[in-house]
């Protein structure tokens, strides 16, 4: 995904690892419920492992970007509208 | 029409600039067909006031950011080849670097002319190139501008701008100002109810700041300067408008400041919000340290606020210092405070500002007149 935009403002802000995460998200297709992955699958996308990972998606989660659907016996996530929001104000 | 941001999928000022524009272009007769991405809850095609607006999905993504915009550009390809077996396009107009592979790709196919807008560019939003991916999306602007037939820009200062950094010739490049629609800012709103409902109560100020939560937007330097303007005006509130990655930086920011009580970070709001906010408000700030154009200045301005906007790139063409707004430097809280006190202060001066400013909005900043100064630009695309 795109480094950080900000990298020109050297008293700036870094992006969160989290919202790195999101920008993941979104751009593996996430988008929508019926496009949710499960951890394992978004492990095998972004390459972070399970714990970081369940720390961001609960993040995430809790900021109301991203929601999760219980399918099959396991939690599916993807995101929601304000969370495909904040992904496109990133890359604005 | 190429863009990857359409109603309702609205980032920044694209999306407004193209659904503007490709209204006002269907409304004098031509034939316009938008080729975009989708969004939850859209339909996959539809028309808005005889424009045609084909959204498209991107089945396939990936991680990387350059990656998924090949991948998007793709689908948009495909789009593109279903809607040009029935519609024969004289010119493609592509917005920013986007959706550039798909739009070089149909030129060189349909062997038409491109025009191309350039609304920012990647070495003014990020203020520099620092990173791997900046110096390609860099690349990809300026071959970008080197494929399309005539390049627009919003501003003179942008135009400055291109000219120098891609190496462009002078007259390819046609400067057509963004617009806004004045009607739909002319809302009648209950200020008191607006106000109440953001937590400004009877007597009290309400400072306003709109935009993406990013650094380019110079918010930061805004909320910097509520401690200076707090000091004469302690019963002032400040309303912060907007979504973007940078915000939990900005509520530590405010958090310091010791006035987080009086901040309110209202996230995305719809657009009726951001006019019933902005008829309601004393004074609208636009800090920004990287602006091509500013259309929240115009914004503001069709809404009948006063509005302090920092003397950078296109706000320093769209506003007139003491007459239609207040110019203050950018990145520098003291001027930023300075310049709200001159409205707050004077009730009188900010009203003559806002009727100058609304004066001016008619004059010069239409949809119609930009359709017509863009249909001109596609004449001369087409050799006309």
């Amino acid at each position: 995904m795109r480094e950080d935009p900000s990298s020109g403002f050297s008293s700036g802000p870094e992006m969160p690892d989290e919202l790195r995460l999101l920008c993941m998200l979104h751009n593996i297709g996430a988008t929508e419920s019926g496009r949710s992955l499960t951890l394992q699958q978004i492990s095998e996308w972004t390459r972070m492992d399970a714990p970081a990972l369940q720390f961001h998606l609960q993040k995430l989660i809790e900021l109301g970007y991203v929601q999760f659907v219980q399918a099959e016996g396991t939690n599916k996530y993807h995101l929601t509208l304000d969370g495909i929001r904040k992904v496109l104000s990133i890359y604005s | 029409m190429l863009s990857w941001e359409f109603p309702p999928r609205v980032v920044g000022g694209i999306a407004r600039h193209c659904e503007g524009l490709a209204k006002a272009l269907a409304h004098d007769d031509h034939d316009v067909h938008v080729v975009t991405l989708d969004f939850p809850g859209s339909p996959g095609y539809e028309e808005m006031e005889g424009v045609k607006v084909y959204r498209t999905a991107t089945e396939l993504g990936h991680p990387n950011f350059l990656t998924w915009v090949l991948l998007f550009n793709h689908f948009l390809e495909k789009r593109m080849a279903d809607v040009s077996r029935q519609v024969e396009f004289d010119v493609l107009h592509v917005h920013d670097w986007l959706t550039a592979f798909a739009g070089v790709s149909f030129k060189h196919y349909l062997k038409k002319p491109m025009v191309l807008t350039v609304h920012s560019t990647e070495i003014g939003r990020a203020q520099g190139l620092h990173s791997a991916d900046s110096f390609s999306i860099d690349g990809i602007e300026w071959w970008a501008a080197y494929e399309a037939s005539r390049v627009v820009v919003t501003s003179h200062s942008m135009k400055r701008e291109i000219c120098d950094h891609f190496h462009l010739p002078w007259d390819k490049v046609d400067v057509i100002p963004n617009a806004i629609d004045v009607e739909k800012y002319n809302a009648s709103v209950d200020r008191g109810a607006v106000r109440a409902r953001y937590g400004v109560g009877w007597g009290e100020k309400m400072v306003l700041c709109v935009g993406r939560l990013v650094p380019q937007k110079g918010v930061e330097y805004f909320i910097r300067a509520i401690p200076i303007i707090a000091k004469r005006y302690p019963e002032a509130k400040f309303i912060i408008v907007g979504e973007g990655w940078s915000r939990g930086y900005l509520e530590d920011i405010a958090q310091s400041t010791g006035h987080r009580w009086k901040i309110l970070f209202t996230g995305f709001v719809s657009d009726a919000e951001v006019i019933a906010l902005m008829t309601s408000a004393d004074v609208l700030v636009v800090p920004s340290v990287y602006e091509p154009f500013g259309i929240v200045a115009l914004e503001g301005m069709a809404t009948g606020v006063p509005v302090v906007a920092s003397h950078v790139g296109g706000l320093a063409e769209v506003i007139e210092h003491d007459r239609t707004g207040i110019f203050v430097y950018s990145r520098n809280p003291e001027s930023i405070a300075w310049g709200v006190d001159r409205i707050l202060s004077n009730y009188d001066h900010a009203k003559w500002l806002t009727q100058n400013a609304r004066e001016k909005l008619h004059k010069t900043y239409s949809w119609e007149a930009v359709a017509m100064r863009t249909v001109e630009v596609y004449k001369k695309a087409v050799g006309e």
